[in-house]
């Protein structure tokens, strides 16, 4: 056997060390050589503006990795090869399905046979990755081995640093006592102390429950308002729609036409992806019917409905609350070719 | 004055959220299968419930009570999407199969070709 080659997915976590480790030894011995592949791919939104700082971010961790092999490789008498490399910067990676076909092309391009995943591996995403990812490589075909790595409790990595957990319970703290006054009498002195007391004990205990991503001082507050711009919008589109339903259903020859048609959306897993599946079916005439991370599927009532949903106007007003007004000037999905009619049974 | 517009505010309120409920209930026995009818069952009701719920709000003034009625809008609103979507997702998963247009048009089963392509 000539050589070995492998493909590493890095991403900042605190496994990401022990993986590298467990990817140098546990190559098979007869390798005369080694290839190690490390790459980083990079999330969404490269052109972003914090796009930059995860470009020198993911440089910075492969050359970390680099050393870390070498050092690690040094003990054998086996040839060392680290190509690293950063994918995904001229397109956008969404969900784990994306990232898994990556690591199939890239794979398939350099003739890899072997991907060690890392458990924690998290590229840019709040939501959990690993479940998903793995399910992906499976369906591309891709083999791959999980790093038997020990880690911290759960718990103390979500705890984070200080300041971190700070602003969680602080924002839980003020959303939770707002919430008890406006149920109570703002003006009684009962009310205010008991608030703050059940305030206190929620925000301690709920905080990292509630806030599962580092909130952002400025931006998370930012994205509240750009919320309560949304919801005006919202109920616009949802006014508009039911018209049209409403016309549809009353007249005698009930012109419907149902169709399926599948979506992907360009918003972030998690939150935003949930206000825009939620606005979606809120809106009648569209109705979610699945939404594997970023592939949604859309039950589409009247043609109207369908179009509007091609041209992604919620998606933009999603993007727009989550990522600001440049955020939301991207090409609508069926200019993107990211919509797709399909049949009832292929669910 | 105010008074008198207030009144037929509620009025029309009360009456667009009627009409919208009793389109809901119409589309109910109207539309053919379970996504159609999802459609309708969930979402013209958010309005209907909608607009009733402001009209109670406008009705009671400005009380502690609107709040409540506000709450209410607010929860109706994140609820019913949910509901309906699962709905959705469950018929999806036992397999019902939705009635669309293809499958109107070829009734005869053609050797399905599998069309799990990515449309990139």
């Amino acid at each position: 056997m000539a050589a070995e080659r492998v493909l590493v997915p890095l991403s900042d976590t605190v496994t990401v060390r022990q993986t590298v480790g467990y990817a140098v030894q546990s190559c098979p011995g007869e390798a005369e050589t080694l290839e190690f592949h490390l790459v980083v791919a990079l999330p969404y939104d490269t052109e972003m503006p914090e796009g930059q700082s995860l470009t020198e971010d993911a440089e910075r961790l492969l050359s970390k990795a680099e050393s870390w092999v070498r050092e690690d490789a040094s003990s054998t008498n086996v040839t060392i090869d680290v190509t690293t490399s950063v994918l995904g910067d001229d397109e956008y990676l969404f969900g784990p399905r994306d990232y898994a076909r990556t690591f199939d092309s890239y794979a398939a391009a350099h003739d890899i046979d072997r991907l060690v995943l890392d458990p924690e591996y998290q590229p840019g995403t709040t939501a959990q990755m690993l479940q998903p990812l793995e399910r992906e490589l499976e369906s591309v075909g891709l083999a791959y081995d999980e790093a038997p790595v020990e880690r911290p409790a759960r718990h103390e990595r979500l705890a984070g640093d200080g300041a971190e957990r700070f602003d969680k319970i602080f924002a839980m703290f003020w959303i939770s006592y707002g919430f008890y006054l406006v149920l109570g009498d703002p003006t009684y002195w009962f009310d205010l102390v008991t608030g703050a007391a059940v305030a206190g004990i929620v925000a301690v205990s709920l905080a990292h429950v509630t806030f599962t991503f580092p909130l952002d001082r400025i931006g998370s507050p930012i994205r509240t308002l750009r919320f309560g711009l949304y919801v005006p919008y919202l109920l616009f589109e949802i006014v508009k729609a039911n018209l049209a339903i409403s016309l549809v259903i009353l007249r005698p020859s009930m012109p419907i036409r149902p169709t399926m048609t599948r979506v992907n959306a360009r918003v972030r897993s998690g939150l935003p992806l949930l206000a825009l599946a939620n606005s979606i079916t809120l809106t009648p005439g569209t109705l979610t019917v699945r939404a594997d991370d970023q592939r949604l599927i859309i039950h589409t009532l009247i043609p109207s409905a369908r179009e509007d949903l091609f041209e992604g106007s919620l998606e933009r007003a999603v993007r727009f609350v989550f990522h600001g007004r440049t955020g939301a000037r991207i090409p609508t999905p069926e200019e993107r070719g990211d919509t797709e009619i399909i049949r009832g049974d292929d669910l | 004055m105010i008074e008198q517009l207030r009144f037929w505010a509620i009025i029309i309120l009360l009456a667009f959220g009627l009409f919208f409920t009793f389109v809901s209930a119409v589309g109910v026995i109207r539309l053919p299968d379970i996504y159609a009818r999802a459609h309708t069952a969930s979402q013209t009701d958010t309005l209907g419930a909608g607009l009733a719920l402001a009209a109670v709000a406008l009705a009671l003034g400005w009380d502690s009570m609107t709040i409540y009625a506000v709450l209410l809008l607010f929860f109706v609103f994140i609820t019913n999407p949910t509901a309906a979507h699962a709905i959705a997702r469950s018929a999806a998963e036992s397999g019902i199969v939705p009635l669309t247009d293809e499958t109107e048009v070829d009734v005869e089963p053609d050797p399905s070709t599998p069309d799990e392509g990515d449309s990139q």
